[in-house]
């Protein structure tokens, strides 16, 4: 079997072509970016206002956890019942499933950003609207990324159900193969799909360092953080306690 | 000026947070709103920037309703500092403090400019102003919430218990701090706090709240020590408050004595200048270092008696409180009294004190 398996990976016609590995993979990786980045516009903006205005909070909890429920396979069979085949069902499937932890992750983070910072920005004379993108955003990215990383995952794993409808992606290994009986295929397919969460995970972890704002945020170039190697101040209150540094 | 017209608020869900509240904070001073817990003292601030709109009544800034026009736009125009200081945790500290220049419309680089000037005025070294919230003492951050306030060059500030979180080392340097700012900037500050030491340390004049925000007392700090109107507000002034008071009386009559001084030479071993006696010790620039015991052993000074510090940090200074703190905790039984640049001036008798004492108190 694993004879089998290595033999199948190392076919120079795996590695080209319209049915190549690298063809399937940015299949798989399109459909993915296309359903994250229409649920992350649905779902994202939608969070930060519920969690601004704090209304409506117990709706987005079950809203959220009713779409979590849904069976993924029969979503998109219904879809295509509804709508034909196409791109169209497995996508809106996909962003069925790619909304509540984006949906979740902004609503908490902008809820749970620091009060006393919300106050004090509000009594210095911000607006509604630069409290929100100003301070609670910010506050909320951690959060955010999380629910977005999440989504993405989730998406990745599952987005093998368009083959069922035709298209492409690295379902194609593992319902090709399933129908041929070509173990071998089916395994090969299920671990790219495998590998490529662990590396999408990765990559997107690194992206989330680069974009959060504050201390934490990962810097190529620029000002180095000053605070490192900053003398004790002459102020004489206690040394600050330092964070360890990253 | 603020000024609290019969200010009420009640609450949508029927508690009363203010009756109704008349009050009025003078222009460049610092007022002074001191209660127990839900007595309505940071509600009653709040009204003034509207962060809590009253039910009844009026607050009055400058002459005019605040309840007029914008609320963000009032707020631009008021200082505001809260107890956990509220620092936005993403932006550097001194991004932080050019945040009202950059909502009034200065650009980045002059908010940044003005915040540099803020944050040094506040006693903030120049290498903070790079770090991050999180990365600063609590009382650091505390100035910073300080600075913040004060960069917007409103006239008017409201502080919400912004020392409480803060250790009391700390906050005695925060209050100095404080009082030395508003020597230089002569601000309108409306000041809520519950701690009755901190309010008569700080506030020119002060108003004591009961629970429901009525008005107990407003006074200046010394008639609260030496007059308190009823039970509520001389228990909440507390239990020392005739020695406290002490510290609002001057010292201007106080007598010093004479002590038996000689120069403190290391490794002297030569004993007292007058057998039997006390003496002082004074070091090269003529300031007490320690006394010499009739033993001829060292003994700690005890705490001096200053006579006419300008500085705020010695708060006692040229008081009876100072005076007769000197005499009581000196091991000779006699205080010793320093002139401003901490030279020996002389020393300080308890009777002496006790006898100007009893010809101030008020009977």
């Amino acid at each position: 079997m694993l004879g089998r398996l290595v033999e199948w990976f190392s076919a120079p016609a795996q590695w080209s072509g319209s049915a190549g590995i690298p063809t399937r993979v940015l299949e798989h990786l399109g459909y993915t970016l296309l359903a994250v980045a229409i649920a992350a516009v649905i779902a994202l903006p939608l969070g930060a206002v519920i969690g601004h205005t704090r209304r409506g909070g117990l709706a987005v909890v079950g809203v959220a956890n009713g779409l979590r429920a849904l069976p993924e396979l029969g979503v998109l069979v219904l879809f295509v019942l509804l709508l034909g085949l196409g791109l169209l069902p497995p996508t809106l499937a996909l962003v069925l499933l790619a909304i509540p932890p984006m949906l979740a992750g902004a609503y908490s983070g902008v809820a749970g950003a620091d009060p006393g910072a919300v106050d004090a920005a509000r009594g210095m004379g911000m607006r509604e609207s630069q409290i929100l993108l100003q301070v609670e955003v910010p506050a909320a990215v951690p959060l955010v990324l999380g629910g977005v990383r999440f989504a993405t995952l989730q998406v990745v794993a599952t987005a093998t159900i368009a083959a069922y409808v035709g298209l492409g992606g690295l379902g194609r290994y593992i319902i090709d193969g399933f129908s041929v009986r070509d173990f071998p295929q089916m395994l090969g397919g299920a671990l790219i799909v495998a590998v490529l969460s662990i590396v999408v995970e990765l990559v997107l972890q690194l992206l989330g360092r680069f974009v959060t704002p504050g201390p934490d945020r990962l810097r190529l170039r620029g000002r180095p953080d000053r605070h490192a190697a900053a003398a004790p101040s002459s102020v004489p209150t206690p040394p600050s306690p330092e964070r360890p540094d990253r | 000026m603020i000024e609290f017209r019969d200010v009420g608020k009640r609450f949508a869900d029927g508690t009363v947070g203010l009756e109704s509240l008349s009050l009025t904070a003078r222009e460049g001073e610092i007022t002074v709103l001191v209660g127990p817990s839900g007595c309505g003292k940071t509600t009653s601030l709040r009204t003034v920037n509207r962060m809590v709109e009253p039910t009844s009544g009026a607050v009055l800034l400058a002459g005019r309703d605040v309840a007029q026009g914008d609320p963000a736009e009032l707020r631009r125009g008021i200082g505001y500092v809260i107890q956990q200081a509220g620092l936005f945790p993403h932006r550097r500290v001194i991004d932080n403090v050019a945040t009202v220049p950059v909502l009034q419309g200065l650009s980045r680089r002059e908010a940044r400019a003005r915040a540099a000037e803020v944050l040094e005025r506040v006693g903030l070294d120049d290498a903070l102003a790079q770090r991050w919230p999180a990365q600063l003492s609590g009382g650091q951050q505390q100035r910073v919430g300080v600075a913040r306030a004060l960069a917007g060059d409103a006239p008017v500030l409201l502080m919400d218990e912004p020392f409480s979180a803060v250790d009391p080392v700390v906050r005695v340097e925060l209050q100095d701090e404080l009082l030395r700012l508003q020597a230089d900037l002569g601000k309108t500050i409306l000041f809520v706090t519950h701690d009755i030491d901190e309010a008569i340390r700080l506030g020119d004049r002060v108003a004591v709240l009961r629970v429901g925000g009525r008005l107990a007392q407003f006074a200046p700090p010394d008639e609260l020590l030496a007059q308190p109107v009823d039970d509520f507000v001389s228990g909440f002034v507390g239990r020392d408050r005739g020695y406290r008071r002490l510290g609002f009386l001057p010292a201007t009559a106080l007598r010093l004595v004479d002590l038996p001084t000689r120069a403190d030479a290391n490794g002297d071993t030569a004993g007292p200048a007058v057998p039997g006696e006390w003496t002082v010790l004074l070091d090269g620039s003529e300031r007490p270092a320690a006394w010499l015991g009739p033993d001829g052993a060292r003994h700690d000074l005890g705490s001096v008696y200053v006579t006419d510090g300008d500085d705020a940090a010695a708060d006692a200074a040229g008081t009876l409180r100072g005076a007769l703190d000197a005499a009581l905790s000196s091991p000779a039984g006699r205080g010793v009294a320093v002139d401003g640049a901490g030279r020996y001036r002389g020393g300080v008798d308890t009777d002496d004190v006790l006898a100007l004492l009893d010809r101030s108190a008020p009977r």
